[in-house]
């Protein structure tokens, strides 16, 4: 094969930057005492510029929250991966709100953290601002959140991706993928080879390619009457190319969805005394397992600001009503974080909370969270100044509406591989889906699935059952999406179990055991966690006497059960003022030993009792997820008893299990078993050829 | 109404300090969750001698030591025994009769199981069947459960189940069709309304919890919610009390007598009752309402109805007879089609198609007409205006022709060729009452009272953890919709958004 000019041309200054910006990240670690895996430049990482390799195992296109996140999951795993950008510098920036978390959203980062992702490292580290949400309902929905340094959290990312193992970064535009004839043993109908780079240089060959292009897939930008082409404001349009092979080549089901992002605003024009400060949490709690604090100290974090939406600003919108194209679009955008002007049109005459956010401990802006609009500029100046903290405040870069291309993900695989093209996996909006965090779990996902193909180890799939991960990646591929999905904490059936506290339990062992993306380190910590906490509980456990003895042995507190009925100590914990510590200093010989587990072991004592309820539940899905349906059939010929009905839904969704299946509408329950039937004979037939060969 | 209200608290306090007392012994798990041990009538619905019940799971050892008085030891394994069977709560005798205990892997499902073998009589089924409903973690089977219970735990074999499929849908059918008949009307009504109102109370749960600390969801929504919940509590266990006065629900097999006007149907209704049960005449569009009357065939309950013929009509009476009488073709166990044989085509090889378009005519086909021609038997009449030669060749081509449904060829003036047809209508009652889901009332009744006790448990949960933790609070509002929704049909997590989003303006 031929070499690469344009590596090394473009990556010139790579090395030099890397160099400079992970030395302060350095020092400032160590002092900081924040844990940082890879925080040395070791010798097998490398920048572009060295780079004579033509053939890697992953190419990954684009640097966003999914991008990072798969490049840097794919090399964890064991795969030489490339990750490709337009620019380097825009890697890891945070393009919308400056915040990570929030209810459900939450559970996802400490999900991607407990399979050693970056996103909740990067979070304690960039964060200025933290709180659980949530606080009062209960731990399984709490919503750990951060405001973030936009600054801190970019270099982060940067500096994780610029010193990871296997891991190079080209900075390029890709206008196209190379495909040849699919593998005959696999389904797929074509088999997706490397990519194209624009600028006329030679494609690069990979087994796996992941794309996260977010919105630059046909994205047009919106404000006021003017479209112009782009997926994010300041930054050039990808390339057409991309789009017109998923389409034409693949023949792939695109849709289009909308967003927006609010203007940006100076900070000193505002009238902070006209708001409501809302401070940070008193003990910041950082994101990731392996942090014991955040960077920022608690008392340095900065507030953010609550404010809300006058009459005026209902005005404003209305008469702008005909110079607003995004708004005239039909195309779907979401319910859920819709600009100023469809919550204004949607429920005329209420006021509107606005969040006015910090972005960053250098910066002189705020963020109006609640403000995403796509008003001309000038109109959006009259529209802030509506509101009585903002009557003098200046707008720095205006707010913008975006419209792009989203692939129907009902066509991915529970792997995120598009089912049609063999070696393509696609991670974050290009799949109808919101939010950092949704990108950076998706992101995450395909990245391990992709090396493991490329690695020739077997496809894993990530249950309902364990994980929010695969409650997201079950969503999109069984129903598909309508609008931008954003995952709530409702979308979980298994909610109790699911909590952002065992995240690490549910996670992290599997995630070094099955799937290779989680380091000795962080598998050490997960296992030395799960036995304390089955040690302390079996100590708990084994204190038990009757509620009276109780009160007596601890005071102060009140029992309401009959007299003869025992209680041990895990269960005692279900009383909301009976703490850990409080039995701890009553028992000290058996459990003084697990102090430091005593908050997780609080909330293990509360959901206990319905765990253990929702575990048959659970059992029962996870048996018909792990019965796989082959991929290769055609359902409208298949020689099964189901009705025309049945065959067209099966047909159109090609569910990997039985699980699957049953989550379509329109599956009746002997549809599923005549397809129980078929998987359990198909298997038998090729156990039994595996025993001739 | 004072009285009535006192009774309501009473029970209310009474399923709250139950509830409260197995937690304490930590045995929460088979109040609520455990639903997993199923019950099923597994015998034939009909005139039967032995009915048996099965039991299938964890709790079927409770069963047995709670229900049969075997507190103090369970029989040996697969040894019948002679016990009384009583209901748990009452104490009340319901039968005498045997019990077996067949503990797990060596069952039918590999689960420990429990078979109960009663006298036939229906008082003494849905007794039983309703006890069962009220063991704690005890729940009617879905359909084809037992079935699909024993294939994971590998005890059929594939042969064994090729039927399976098969013998699901035809379960599935026939409860849906049962469900339908029994939830017109007020029953209906009122249980849509409860899932509604539960939905509603669920979805405003679900948005404080994931919204409410970026949005303007005030604490009192909550409020709304306490009330509601309390409210809805409040009438299911009312209803549940007031069980005995439970609208009278039809009992048997569904037969409906179809076809176009003037082809005979209300003689043929007439000469299977052997009396005028409905008004003859020769002027088409006679029968304008639907005409019911209770028929033994062979031992088997039927419950027949003639309908209006079908025609497009001007006439709104008439109009409204023929909506009635497609709606009863609908829920019907078997569609008896009458047809006048004087109006088939002269040409026998155009008879099959000239049927075939009838049928569909006639019959459901929205989803799947062959499962309506399944459901079907073809009444030819007016055979004595047919010549001798007429009807040997209409005979010999309709014995030939494939995929139409069995037909018989008779007159109703003169009784000719009814003896034939009683053989096949009786063959496919045997068919029908082989299956008990057939008309078996008792059963989708406990199947109702289950679930909505099911409901009120997890409601009271929703009580006991509103001021302690959100979350398992609106665990029990989602445990109660799933009740419910076994009932009425299942609410997805799109519709429980869909109202989040209608409701709040969410903007975060």
């Amino acid at each position: 094969m031929k070499s690469f000019p344009f590596l090394a041309g473009v990556g010139g200054d790579l090395p030099e930057m890397s160099f400079c910006r992970l030395g302060c990240l350095f020092t400032a670690g160590l002092l900081m005492l924040l844990r940082r895996s890879k925080l040395l430049l070791s010798p097998s990482s490398r920048a572009a510029g060295h780079l004579v390799c033509r053939y890697f195992d992953v190419i990954v296109v684009g640097g966003g929250h999914a991008g990072t996140e798969a490049a840097a999951a794919a090399a964890r795993v064991g795969a030489e991966t490339l990750l490709i950008t337009q620019k380097i510098k825009t890697i890891g920036v945070l393009s919308c709100n400056p915040s990570l978390g929030g209810v459900g959203k939450g559970h996802l980062v400490r999900e991607v953290d407990a399979l050693d992702g970056l996103c909740g490292r990067a979070g304690d580290w960039a964060g200025i601002h933290f709180s659980i949400l949530n606080r009062s309902k209960g731990p399984a929905v709490w919503g750990p959140r951060a405001q973030l340094d936009r600054d801190r959290y970019r270099e982060f990312i940067q500096s994780e991706l610029l010193s990871t193992p296997r891991l190079t970064v080209l900075e390029g535009a890709v206008e196209g993928l190379l495909v040849s004839e699919p593998n005959p043993d696999q389904p797929g109908q074509i088999k997706v080879t490397g990519v194209r780079i624009a600028g006329g240089a030679q494609p690069i060959n990979a087994k796996s390619v992941i794309l996260t292009t977010g919105t630059f897939l046909s994205g047009a930008l919106f404000m006021g009457q003017t479209v112009s082409q782009g997926g994010r404001m300041g930054d050039p349009p990808s390339c057409s190319g991309l789009s017109h092979t998923l389409r034409e080549t693949l023949g792939l089901k695109i849709g289009r969805l909308r967003t927006g992002t609010p203007p940006r605003i100076v900070k000193d024009t505002v009238q902070l005394s006209l708001t409501k400060v809302c401070p940070g949490d008193k003990q910041p709690t950082p994101f990731s397992f392996l942090n014991k604090e955040t960077r920022c100290k608690p008392e340095e974090q900065l507030p953010c600001y609550l404010t809300h939406t006058t009459p005026g600003v209902e005005r404003v919108v209305k008469e702008g009503l005909h110079l607003n194209a995004h708004i005239q679009q039909d195309t779907k955008g979401p319910r859920y974080c819709p600009s100023i002007e469809s919550r204004v049109l949607r429920f005329p005459g209420r006021e509107q909370q606005v969040w006015l956010e910090p972005e960053g401990v250098a910066s002189d802006l705020l963020y109006p969270q609640g403000l995403s609009m796509t008003l001309p500029p000038e109109l959006q100046l009259r529209l802030i100044r509506e509101i009585p903290a903002l009557k003098q405040a200046e707008i720095r870069t205006p707010g913008y509406g975006v419209q792009y291309d989203f692939v129907c993900p009902t066509q991915l695989s529970p792997s995120l591989q598009v089912k049609k093209a063999q070696g393509l996996f696609l991670a974050g909006q290009i799949n109808g889906t919101t939010g950092y965090e949704e990108a950076a779990a998706q992101g995450l996902w395909a990245g391990v699935s992709a090396a493991r193909a490329a690695l020739s180890l077997p496809l894993l799939a990530l249950s309902r059952t364990q994980s929010y991960i695969g409650v997201l990646i079950d969503d999109l591929i069984v129903q598909g999406v309508t609008e931008p999905y954003r995952m709530f904490t409702s979308r979980a059936e298994f909610r109790i179990v699911l909590r952002s506290d065992n995240a690490d339990l549910r996670l992290s062992t599997r995630g070094f055991e099955e799937m290779g993306c989680v380091s000795m380190q962080r598998y050490k910590e997960a296992v030395r966690m799960t036995d304390g906490l089955r040690d302390a509980m079996a100590a708990l456990e084994s204190i038990s006497m009757s509620c009276t003895k109780w009160m007596e042995k601890l005071g102060q507190i009140h029992l309401s059960k009959t007299k003869s009925a025992k209680l041990n100590g895990l269960e005692l914990l279900e009383y909301k003022d009976v703490t850990f510590e409080m039995l701890a200093s009553a028992f000290p010989g058996c459990l003084s030993a697990y102090l430091e587990f005593s908050k997780r072991l609080k909330i293990e004592g509360l959901y206990r009792p319905h765990y253990m309820m929702q575990e048959q539940e659970m059992e029962r899905v996870r048996k018909d997820e792990n019965l796989s349906l082959p991929q290769d059939v055609d359902y409208l010929t298949l020689p099964i008893s189901l009705s025309m009905e049945a065959r067209e839904v099966l047909d159109r969704a090609k569910p990997h299990t039985l699980g699957a299946a049953t989550r379509l509408p329109g599956i009746t329950p002997s549809a599923i078993v005549h397809l129980l039937n078929y998987v359990r004979k198909t298997d038998k037939e090729r156990e039994q050829e595996r025993v001739h060969i | 109404m004072f009285l009535n209200s006192i009774a309501v608290w009473r029970i209310s306090s009474f399923i709250r300090k139950e509830f409260r007392f197995n937690l304490t012994k930590n045995l929460c798990c088979k109040g609520i969750y455990d639903a997993d041990t199923i019950f099923a009538l597994s015998s034939g619905h009909g005139m039967c001698g032995v009915a048996v019940v099965r039991v299938s799971g964890p709790a079927s050892a409770l069963v047995l030591q709670s229900m049969a008085g075997l507190s103090r030891g369970l029989p040996p394994p697969r040894t019948a025994v002679l016990r009384n069977v009583t209901d748990p709560r009452s104490q009340e005798l319901l039968d005498r009769g045997l019990v077996l205990w067949f503990p797990g892997p060596r069952s039918f499902t590999g689960e420990d199981s429990a078979e109960f073998h009663l006298h036939g009589g229906a008082a003494v089924i849905t007794g039983v069947l309703q006890a069962l409903g009220s063991v704690p973690g005890v729940r009617p089977a879905e359909a084809g459960e037992f079935t699909r219970r024993a294939f994971h735990a590998g005890k059929l074999d594939l042969t064994e189940v090729e039927g399976l499929g098969d013998l699901i849908h035809a379960e599935t059918e026939a409860q849906r069709r049962q469900a339908l008949r029994q939830m017109e009307g007020e029953l209906s009504r009122l249980y849509q309304g409860w899932s509604q109102r539960l939905t509603r109370s669920l979805a405003h749960m679900e948005a404080f919890i994931d919204f409410s600390e970026d949005e303007l969801i005030e604490e009192g929504v909550l409020n709304e919610v306490d009330l509601s919940v309390l409210q809805l509590q409040r009438e299911i266990e009312g209803h549940l009390q007031d069980g005995r006065r439970a609208e009278r629900l039809r009992s048997g097999v569904q037969a409906v007598i179809a076809g176009a006007t003037n082809a005979g149907k209300s003689s043929f209704l007439n000469l299977l009752c052997q009396r005028p049960a409905a008004i003859v005449s020769p002027t088409a569009g006679t029968t304008r309402d639907v005409v019911e009357t209770s028929l033994n065939i062979g031992g088997f309950p039927v419950v027949l109805s003639d309908t209006a013929g079908l025609r497009d009509t001007g006439d709104s009476v008439e109009m409204e007879g023929v909506r009635r009488a497609k709606e009863r073709v609908q829920l019907a166990d078997v569609t008896l089609v009458v047809v006048d044989s004087t109006q088939l085509p002269q040409n026998y090889q155009s008879v099959q198609n000239f049927l075939t378009d009838h049928l569909r005519s006639i019959l459901p086909n929205e989803d799947d007409l062959t499962a309506s021609l399944q459901r079907c038997l073809l009444v030819l009449n007016k055979r004595d205006l047919l010549s001798r030669r007429t009807v040997d060749g209409l005979q010999k081509s309709i014995s030939q022709a494939e995929g139409l449904p069995l037909a018989s060829l008779l007159s109703c003036q003169t009784g000719d060729g009814l003896d034939d047809f009683l053989d096949v209508f009786q063959d496919r009652m045997r068919t029908l009452c082989g299956d008990p889901l057939v008309g078996s009332v008792s059963l989708t009744q406990a199947r109702h009272r289950c679930h909505l006790q099911q409901c009120v448990r997890a409601l009271s949960q929703y009580h006991r953890y509103r001021d302690v933790d959100l979350a398992l609070a609106a665990e029990g509002l989602r445990l109660a919709l799933t009740s419910v929704g076994r009932i009425t049909g299942k609410v997805g997590a799109e519709q429980i958004l869909d109202i989040i989003f209608r409701d709040f303006c969410i903007g975060k």
